[in-house]
């Protein structure tokens, strides 16, 4: 799918996913976060220990990811529930994941003013180890956020 | 006053109940069900709810599902109000919703200020 509505589409989600990453950690997370870079990757291999995933469709097909590392995610969805870290299930986590993701995907649609892209529910995935080929056909965009506690990824193929 | 919150997200209940208590909200219960269903279920035995607070994508019973199951349901809870809280803010699904009988949509992600505004009507 290319174009230049779905260029500009794609600049308007790209643009409301970086905002959204930056004001839901500032808002809901009460954490310091700082854009680190950008970078646009033909193939990309996610090795973090989460992920939370979420795709598009609609005007614009895709898949948005937010990917970090386990202690990471802890610290985040600690601050976001008022709980502390090690007061945290399995579950809280998975959810913490897929809400994250969610949530993300969620401020984007609302910053980029576009109704035409639908979200599908989320889906986590929380382990020690793993990693997972990103395959698309058009280059992945990934953004890197750093964070107090580690470094949060939010990889976008659209 | 108590609220219920129907999420099938653990997390997201408790962003829900945190974000209720910090918008200022005198609440004294906040019951949490993990679907439509189990948000039926509650509904049979107890109905003393000020405001229910529903998500949209649930397993089993969806959001959508259950407004209708609500306002179609006894007197005593056919009247409680429903608000939405959804990440997709489409035009459609929010219409559908109030169509249903829902009584307003919060977006995610919110704050407490935003829950504040929102909710003010319901929780005076």
């Amino acid at each position: 799918m290319s174009g230049p509505d779905t260029t500009e589409l794609m600049n308007k989600l790209l643009t409301g996913l970086r905002l959204a990453v930056t004001e839901m950690m500032t808002s809901m997370a009460m954490s310091e976060v700082v854009f680190a870079g950008q970078e646009s990757a033909e193939s990309f291999t996610l090795a973090n220990e989460v992920v939370g995933l979420v795709r598009l469709d609609g005007q614009l097909h895709g898949m948005v990811g937010v990917s970090c590392s386990q202690a990471l995610l802890r610290e985040i969805v600690s601050r976001i529930v008022g709980l502390a870290p090690d007061e945290l299930a399995m579950e809280d986590l998975l959810d913490g994941a897929a809400e994250l993701a969610n949530m993300v995907c969620g401020g984007m649609k609302t910053k980029a003013q576009i109704g035409s892209v639908n979200l599908s529910p989320p889906v986590s995935i929380v382990g020690q180890e793993f990693i997972a080929q990103w395959k698309t056909n058009r280059p992945t965009t990934v953004f890197t956020f750093q964070m107090d506690e580690g470094v949060l990824i939010v990889h976008a193929s659209l | 006053m108590r609220v219920l919150i129907v999420d099938d997200s653990s997390v997201m209940r408790k962003i829900v109940a945190r974000g209720l208590r910090q918008a200022g909200f005198k609440i004294t219960d906040i019951l949490e069900a993990g679907d439509g269903q189990q948000g039926m279920d509650l509904l049979k035995t107890d109905t003393n709810f000020k405001l229910i607070l529903s998500d949209w994508n649930m397993p089993i019973m969806d959001g959508l599902n259950f407004v209708k199951s609500v306002r179609s349901g006894p007197a005593a809870i056919k009247n409680i109000p429903i608000v939405m809280v959804t990440t997709e803010g489409g035009e459609t699904k929010v219409g559908a919703a109030m169509e249903a009988g829902a009584n307003g949509h919060i977006k995610k992600p919110f704050t407490p200020e935003t829950l504040q505004v929102e909710l003010e009507r319901f929780l005076k």
